[in-house]
């Protein structure tokens, strides 16, 4: 049964049919079929988000569908550019982002040396994680790996949001603890393990969060987060490259065999999951 | 024998009675967003903390809508204190929905 011919049922004159010619209603009942008939409007409209909800944050996925459509009006989609800088350690966070399909990386500077690496942020997190634990002021600098799209709400929102939702503040503490957990790893990783087993951690762990096994990574890039010169991530490159793991081209690096990659790297791979 | 004396009605303010209301949705269908967000607004500042709300995606459960006789969607309907009411609709018109919440005369 069509729309119309539902819509032919209602009372005339009566507060639905008015809603309906308000165009404020997205959908029909029709008890003949048992059906929920949706409205062309809604329908567009849907199927528009559908494609954005297929694609979807994890954490905004794990919500109760009623509690994400009530983020919903305080989540602005928006486009992340790679090189971009969402927060410098020490500045207030103003805002938090659900990343969809982009990657933001957190980075320690010490005395001017190169930022290292100390954690990840792809479509399973968020950005601005210690907002969560109260505290309103970024602790590393996040920068944009990726482009891609994410969800963006504003801090004040947020911190109301997580006290409404005790699914959202239960997941972002198993979140938060998973990073710390990361970044707890990564400190004795770093100091322990080959370069060569570090760099096919990384490049796992980048190409999973990413969700493609194309990464766009320069050689002095990829030296930075690994903390090591450029000569002697060449010389932990090259015997990944001619074991068929990887390829390498200027600027462009292609995961070829996963698996191998993933015997080639240290224990640290894969993280523990959240 | 003499009638005890009818207690006197309480005002409206002290009445501590808990609105119970449920709104029907379509997923996340435009008007049904904006009705999430129009009825938030209009019970935070004129219920305070004593309401419970409870949406319910037609979407996902067609037979609870079609058990509980919704028609349209968006879709409020006061559960209780009685007498029940119904509003259709985006719930833009604030003053239809603190109507049917039994709160006339308080819009603004």
């Amino acid at each position: 049964m069509t729309a119309r011919n539902v819509l032919l049922r209602l009372a005339k004159g009566g507060p639905e049919q008015r809603a309906v010619d308000a165009g404020e209603i997205d959908a029909v009942i029709d008890y003949a079929n048992s059906n929920v008939i949706l409205l062309p409007a809604a329908r567009r409209a849907l199927r528009e988000r559908g494609n954005e909800a297929s694609i979807a944050n994890r954490l905004l996925a794990a919500l109760p569908h009623a509690e994400y459509l009530r983020l919903l009006p305080g989540l602005e989609p928006l486009t992340l550019r790679s090189g971009e800088v969402l927060y410098e350690p020490g500045a207030a966070i103003r805002h938090v982002y659900f990343p969809v399909d982009c990657v933001v990386r957190l980075l320690a500077a010490v005395d001017g040396h190169p930022a290292l690496e100390v954690g990840l942020v792809g479509r399973d997190g968020m950005v601005g994680i210690s907002l969560a634990l109260g505290v309103g002021v970024a602790s590393a600098r996040a920068l944009v790996q990726e482009s891609g799209t994410a969800m963006r709400m504003k801090a004040a929102l947020f911190e109301l949001e997580l006290r409404r939702c005790p699914q959202l503040q239960r997941d972002l503490y198993r979140y938060s603890d998973a990073m710390l957990a990361l970044a707890t790893q990564t400190v004795a990783c770093n100091r322990f393990h080959a370069v060569e087993a570090r760099l096919a951690r990384f490049l796992l762990m980048t190409s999973d969060c990413v969700l493609s096994a194309d990464l766009s990574l320069t050689q002095s890039f990829l030296a930075d987060m690994l903390g090591v010169r450029r000569a002697t991530l060449n010389e932990a490159a090259t015997p990944l490259q001619r074991r068929n793991l990887i390829r390498y081209t200027r600027g462009r690096i292609k995961v070829l065999d996963k698996k191998g990659l993933a015997a080639a790297s240290c224990p640290c791979y894969p993280p523990r999951a959240w | 024998m003499s009638q005890r004396p009818r207690k006197r009605k309480l005002p409206a303010a002290a009445v501590t009675t808990e609105v119970l209301l449920r709104l029907y949705v379509a997923g996340a269908a435009p008007n049904s967003v904006l009705a999430i967000a129009n009825l938030e607004a209009i019970c935070r500042e004129h219920l305070k903390d004593g309401y419970q709300l409870e949406v319910v995606d037609v979407l996902e459960h067609p037979r609870r809508a079609m058990a509980d006789g919704v028609l349209v969607t968006p879709s409020l309907s006061k559960l209780s204190p009685g007498p029940a009411s119904n509003v259709v609709g985006n719930l833009s018109d604030k003053a239809k929905v603190l109507l049917a919440l039994g709160m006339r005369g308080k819009a603004r």
